[in-house]
């Protein structure tokens, strides 16, 4: 009986599904048992360097401290029997992977391992600097993206698809139909979402998930900031591993996924992820982990002869997440791209954005998109509101509820209907009224604001009324309804500029 | 660089013949075909469909006005007095009901069908026999926040109604027996398959159509692009309603919207004039209810292009109108 490897297996495949649901469930009404951003808020990572970075305390810290906490006793059991993403590399390992890990002296995991201590290193500079990239690397933050932005929208649109398909070429229109609508009004979500560029956050995913074919856990071992930094908290776990009469088999060598077993049998405290394969792997069952007790020496280190990582690899690697870091000198004095309402000033905003995709996730219009470059390096990922895909519904102010970070303003729906996202503009060359005297405003009909920020003057054209608007700029909001329903093609007749 | 290309070529060499790039080729091919077969199979287009046919229906008058301060009692006296709900929903029949919710608004904001009225044309239906009523719309606004936030999607539910949501691939190409603007428009097939038709619009000030009234809100059951039906409107919406024929029409007039329509927003634009009309004919209940609200007929587009072709009822003069106040 392998008690607690089931155990294990148990805790990943619910916690794996505790974070598929929340992400499902950060939709329209909001219902879901767990607040979205809960998750986020557990991970220290982002959660301290963001802070770090602002220079402010962010409610919800002390959740990431327990974590710290709990990997002060437990030592790095959050990678191993916690994070989805382990547990997808996991899987994903069984699959490709087979039964040969690469097995590597103690000289080459040493170096491999020492990896990812650089890019904490290189996010704690930053941080330090007042920038934040943690969002570039981190685990949870990357798989809520691909959950957010691939998965869900796939296999909802794969549903919808088959349904559809099924229904209008057998013609059952009956309960089947039925029994559609009741999962689209509740499972499904009413539309489904799409979001630009988001092939390219799935492709990273994939990478990593096809890394595990060469080594067990690659990304966990080498590159994860999250593991580096719980694996520096767990130096000093309470929590070890322990051989009484050890045969030197090497049997739990040959099994350790995080390659933390030495050649000598001992263990680097920092890289095991407590998978307790070795509890098992050991014939004698010489390996067991229990409470450290009194003052034991410490093991000595492997001896380092040789660097772990060159000073010029640590600079070019520092160069490489520059590019995410620095700003342009001067902002324009616009912004970039329409930013969600309650986005805090761009500068800020670019820090204090994780990129969790939670934003997009929830617009219920399916507005907010993924920007990739619009706003330069510092920029990728961070939320833009496209009014050709969506706009801004006038009284959600659901964006802001499940930004974990604040990044996005949490507004009352009276402050919300007066925060502005920028400007909408009328191209007369083009608009059907100015250019072609026909009967149209659409852009005024829609406009949601309460005595219209779109005003009409009227003229007569061959004995009809063609109404001709115009913006008033004091009072639009810059949702973008107006470019949304405009049905001149392929250029909307009214388009929206950014705010300030 | 070198040496991948190297590799690369070396690869080909080694793997692939003439004969087995030909093979691939056509396997290719093959499956391109077969996919296409696939997806024009599963693919179906949507379905030509001629105009709905009217049930023939008599009733006691051309149109009943009724006013009282419960839109709830308006509704259910106005059918009563139309000759009730029997005559227009037979046993096992599938009923459409199409309120006006298409803004993100609160029913006291008026700018959606007051819940109340719905509710009791969906009881009505019920106990006049119908097998299953349909409420639905294509909102301007997101669908789930206006089906909860017009207070419909509650009160229709209540009384036993479907209410869904309307789907965007499962439309029927409109097909007129005479030359229209709105051939081949994609509308709702649940519009179009269904027994009998109740039109429920809400009646409020509309920016380009003057008013909103039963033949705009009948746009409710249009897909596509729908904002270019407001080029030449008038005889758009009159070809729509004539798609549709509206079995029954109730406007209602409970609270109504006179400025900044048709989204509105503003309390201070609502008035109450808590009337609820029925009528069996479209053109008199718009006609009749655009004078209820003091604006000439002949200004609202899709009056003056009903009564310039002479669709229905177009003199509220010779009609049999029976005003009632609760």
């Amino acid at each position: 009986m392998r008690k607690l490897i089931i155990l294990r297996k148990f805790f990943q495949l619910v916690f794996l599904g505790l974070f598929i649901y929340i992400l499902w469930s950060t939709t329209y009404p909001l219902k879901g048992a767990i607040s979205p951003q809960f998750i986020f808020k557990l991970d220290p990572l982002i959660f301290f360097f963001t802070a770090l970075s602002r220079r402010v305390l962010m409610p919800g810290f002390i959740f990431s401290s327990v974590m710290v906490l709990l990997s002060a006793i437990f030592g790095r059991f959050f990678c191993g029997w916690i994070c989805p993403l382990g547990t997808l590399i996991d899987a994903g390992g069984k699959i490709l992977h087979r039964n040969q890990k690469m097995l590597q002296s103690d000289k080459q995991n040493k170096k491999l391992s020492s990896v990812k201590f650089y890019f904490l290193g290189v996010i704690f500079v930053f941080a330090v600097f007042g920038f934040q990239v943690a969002w570039v690397l981190d685990p949870i933050v990357m798989l809520a993206r691909v959950i957010s932005l691939n998965i869900i929208p796939g296999t909802t649109w794969a549903l919808e698809k088959t349904f559809m398909v099924l229904i209008q070429r057998f013609d059952l229109y009956g309960p089947v139909y039925d029994f559609y609508r009741d999962l689209r009004g509740s499972l499904l979500g009413v539309d489904v979402h799409f979001f630009s560029n988001s092939l390219t956050t799935f492709i990273v995913f994939l990478l990593i998930i096809l890394a595990t074919a060469f080594m067990s856990r690659l990304w966990c071992r080498m590159l994860c900031p999250l593991g580096a930094l719980y694996g520096l908290i767990s130096k000093f776990a309470f929590l070890e591993r322990q051989i009484v009469e050890c045969k030197g088999c090497g049997h739990c060598r040959d099994d350790c996924r995080m390659g933390a077993i030495k050649e000598d049998e001992d263990y680097v405290k920092g890289e095991c992820i407590l998978c307790m394969d070795c509890v098992y792997s050991c014939p004698t069952r010489a390996t067991k982990f229990s409470w450290r007790t009194g003052s034991k020496q410490m093991a000595p280190d492997v001896v380092e002869s040789e660097k772990g990582i060159t000073r010029s690899e640590f600079l070019f690697l520092l160069g490489g997440l520059s590019l995410f870091g620095f700003k342009q000198k001067q902002l324009p004095a616009q912004r970039p791209v329409i930013r969600p309402p309650g986005a805090l000033k761009e500068e800020v905003f670019l820090d204090a954005c994780v990129r969790c995709g939670n934003c997009m996730k929830v617009c219920v219009t399916n507005g907010l998109q993924p920007v990739m470059l619009e706003s330069g390096w510092q920029g990728v990922w961070t939320p833009q509101l496209v009014p050709e895909v969506g706009y801004c519904e006038y009284n959600c102010t659901l964006c802001g509820n499940v930004c974990p970070t604040g990044a996005i303003a949490r507004l009352d729906e009276e402050k919300k209907r007066r925060t502005k996202l920028g400007t909408a503009k009328i191209d007369r060359s083009i608009c059907l009224a100015w250019a072609y005297n026909k009967e149209c405003i659409v852009c005024e009909e829609h406009c949601p604001v309460a005595d219209k920020a779109i005003k009409t003057q009227t003229s007569i054209h061959e004995g009809k009324v063609i109404h001709k608007p115009y913006v008033d700029e004091s009072k639009c909001v810059g949702c973008g309804i107006c470019q949304n329903k405009c049905p001149v093609r392929p250029k909307r007749a009214i388009r929206v500029l950014p705010a300030k | 660089m070198e040496k991948l290309l190297y590799n690369l070529e070396s690869f080909l060499r080694r793997h692939i013949t003439r004969g087995g790039f030909l093979r691939i080729c056509l396997g290719a091919i093959l499956v391109f075909i077969a996919e296409n077969k696939f997806l024009k199979f599963a693919f179906a287009k949507s379905k030509k469909f001629p105009p709905r046919q009217k049930k023939d229906i008599k009733v006691d008058h051309d149109l009943i006005s009724v006013s009282g301060k419960d839109p709830y009692q308006n509704t259910v006296k106005a059918i009563a007095a139309l000759g009730g709900m029997s005559r227009f929903v037979n046993k096992g029949d599938v009923v459409v009901v199409k309120p006006n919710m298409a803004w993100d608004r609160n029913p006291a904001q008026a700018a959606n069908t007051d819940p109340q009225v719905v509710a009791a044309l969906v009881e009505l239906c019920y106990k006049a026999g119908a097998k299953r009523v349909n409420v639905f719309d294509v909102p301007c606004n997101d669908a789930r926040r206006v089906y909860v936030n017009s207070g419909i999607e509650k009160a229709a539910k209540e009384k036993g109604a479907k209410v869904f949501f309307a789907d965007h691939w499962n439309v029927v190409k409109a097909q007129f027996p005479y030359k229209s603007p709105m051939e081949n428009w994609p509308i709702i097939r649940d519009a179009v398959v269904c027994d009998t038709f109740i039109n429920v619009p809400v009646l409020k000030d509309h920016s380009l159509a003057g008013l909103t009234l039963s033949m705009k809100n009948l746009m409710g059951v249009c897909s596509g692009t729908r904002g270019l039906i407001h080029m030449d409107i008038g005889r758009k919406l009159v070809d729509l309603t004539d798609y549709i024929k509206p079995e029954l029409t109730v406007i209602d007039a409970t609270r109504v919207l006179t400025k900044n329509g048709p989204s509105g927003g503003n309390l201070e634009d609502v008035i109450n004039l808590d009337t609820v009309i029925a009528s069996q004919d479209a053109t008199l209940a718009d006609y009749y209810a655009a004078q209820l609200v003091k604006r000439d007929p002949q200004t609202i587009p899709n009056i003056k292009e009903a009564v310039n072709r002479g669709y229905g009822i177009t003199d509220p003069a010779k009609a049999d109108i029976l005003t009632v106040a609760l």
